[in-house]
């Protein structure tokens, strides 16, 4: 596409949104409506995952090694464990240890004197290690597994499980909200583009008569649709990040504890989606009601 | 320049618009399409810039057998014709040099290059001292010339006209008459459908009469009679 092309087209969008300022602004605002609705629920859905992420990397994961090892043994393996990405800290727990705090009313210690002894203990020298955050905890049970000197791993299973299938469910509602509100959209957009193509038919006829190309026609609405996504998602983002910021604002409010789970730069990946939500969302609509353009193009119709 | 063998049109409802149309046209040749209404003529003409394309035979314009283009290659066919249709087919909104500019726009040509040619395409249909004013401010014969400046600005090999004095008075129709005279001096080839009996008869220019889809007269130095 050539420099001159690409400036008519803008000129072209620039009129025609102007001449039809009803029906650009019905597209702005489809699209602005449609995305500050899933930007809604992505922030939801981020908050109540990272929320999640946070219970998860609070439990311990404990590893038991296997007996017969020394405590230098045990050393030198949670020295090679810390290197890795998953692990926030890891902390080694000898029998003796594990003995006293399982024994640590004074009644406990009595037996504590009386039955084990530094030869008899039965438990098994212990890693604790917390994670970094949960969604690591797979990858490093992963690599625990692998281990020969562990024997056995425990993490709270059944709560992991629970969070896991939570945090599924909330990303598939989301999907599913999200594709709705797409296609509810994407529909809005396409007959309102489809509109402006019948009011501007006479032009368009001249167009194909004069030789444009049927991307040459297209052109001038896609940098509409293009335009009209852009502007949308901007004022969407606009709205969402000021909702955003007096909800936070009630919710410290009300609840004192309350940290806002989500940080700046996941606002600004959020951000970046939308923005290319609405272009895209954009385009398409102006695509799809331009896929037959070529039967525009009669001046007079068939067996006149 | 360009030939017809055996160009059949049936319409769908069964109406055979061209029966069996075999025609050539030299470079820079001056035709005039005569015959009744529902004659043809318009479908002929529709054919010469693959508006419609024939149910049987080939249609060849500058070499190239336009019956088997794709769809694809059409736009670049009409860039090369000048099309004027009776109905003046302006963009109301725009000004009489951007209507004539709307040519070169589609083809991708520069700002300058859009300048000099619309410039060069008004001061032929002398109407460069209008070139700022609307179509709706315009007479009909005023209106008819922007249309043959904007079919003109790309110096087409052919001009197809189909009954482009049909809406103007005689005095204005001899003038626009003029006008394509002076094109087709030039050497562009002018391809005109026409009820103008009085023009016809006064210019002498090759005639071909459509009958039922028949040629039914194809005379040299012709006159509009074809019964």
């Amino acid at each position: 596409m050539s420099l001159a092309n690409l400036s008519f087209f803008v000129t072209e969008a620039g009129t025609n949104m102007r001449r039809s300022a009803m029906m650009a602004f019905i597209t702005i605002a489809t699209i602005g409506i449609a995305l500050v609705m899933m930007g809604a629920f992505l922030l939801t859905t981020m908050n109540l995952e990272s929320f999640l992420e946070q219970m998860q990397a609070e439990a311990l994961v404990t590893a038991y090694l296997k007996q017969g090892f020394a405590i230098t043994d045990a050393k030198t393996l949670s020295l090679r464990l810390t290197s890795l990405t998953e692990i926030e800290d890891i902390e080694v727990v000898t029998p003796e240890q594990a003995a006293r705090e399982l024994f640590s009313s004074p009644d406990d210690q009595q037996l504590l004197q009386i039955g084990i002894t530094q030869d008899s203990n039965p438990l098994p020298t212990t890693l604790r290690i917390r994670i970094k955050s949960g969604n690591q905890l797979e990858s490093l049970l992963e690599k625990l597994k692998s281990e020969p000197m562990i024997d056995n791993i425990s993490y709270g299973e059944d709560l992991f499980q629970q969070f896991h299938g939570m945090s599924q469910l909330l990303w598939l509602i989301s999907l599913i909200i999200v594709i709705m509100l797409g296609l509810a959209s994407l529909f809005i957009v396409y007959n309102t583009v489809r509109l402006t193509l019948f009011m501007r038919r006479e032009e368009i006829v001249i167009m194909k008569l004069v030789g444009a190309t049927n991307w040459f026609v297209r052109g001038p609405f896609l940098v509409e649709g293009f335009i009209q996504g852009l502007v949308g998602s901007l004022l969407a983002i606009i709205i969402l990040f000021a909702a955003y910021r007096f909800m936070l604002a009630k919710l410290v409010e009300l609840i004192p504890f309350f940290t806002a789970n989500v940080g700046f730069d996941q606002l600004f990946k959020l951000s970046a989606k939308l923005l290319m939500m609405g272009i895209v969302l954009g385009i398409s609509g102006s695509l799809l009601s331009l896929r037959d353009i070529s039967k525009f193009s009669k001046s007079a119709p068939e067996g006149v | 320049m360009i030939e017809l063998q055996g160009v059949t049109r049936i319409f769908p409802n069964g109406v055979r618009a061209l029966n069996n149309i075999n025609l050539t046209i030299n470079p820079g040749d001056f035709v005039f399409l005569v015959g009744p209404s529902g004659a043809g003529k318009s479908t002929f003409l529709r054919m010469l810039f693959r508006e419609d394309t024939p149910t049987e035979g080939k249609i060849f314009v500058d070499g190239k057998d336009i019956t088997q283009m794709p769809e694809s290659r059409v736009p670049y066919l009409r860039r090369n014709l000048g099309i004027v249709l009776q109905d003046f087919q302006l963009l109301k909104r725009r000004t009489v040099a951007e209507n004539v500019a709307f040519g070169l726009r589609v083809i991708g040509a520069t700002a300058a290059e859009i300048s000099n040619r619309v410039q060069e395409a008004l001061e032929q249909v002398g109407l460069s001292h209008k070139r700022r004013m609307f179509p709706t401010e315009l007479s009909g014969g005023e209106q008819q010339r922007v249309c043959i400046a904007r079919a003109i600005v790309n110096n087409p090999l052919i001009l197809i006209t189909d009954e482009p004095t049909g809406n103007l008075d005689p005095m204005i129709s001899q003038e626009i008459m003029q006008l394509f005279l002076e094109i087709n001096a030039r050497g562009t080839t002018i391809i005109m459908a026409t009820h103008n009996h009085n023009l016809v008869n006064k210019l002498r220019k090759r005639v071909v009469a459509l009958v039922n889809g028949q040629i039914i007269k194809d005379e040299a130095g012709g006159t509009y009679a074809y019964e």
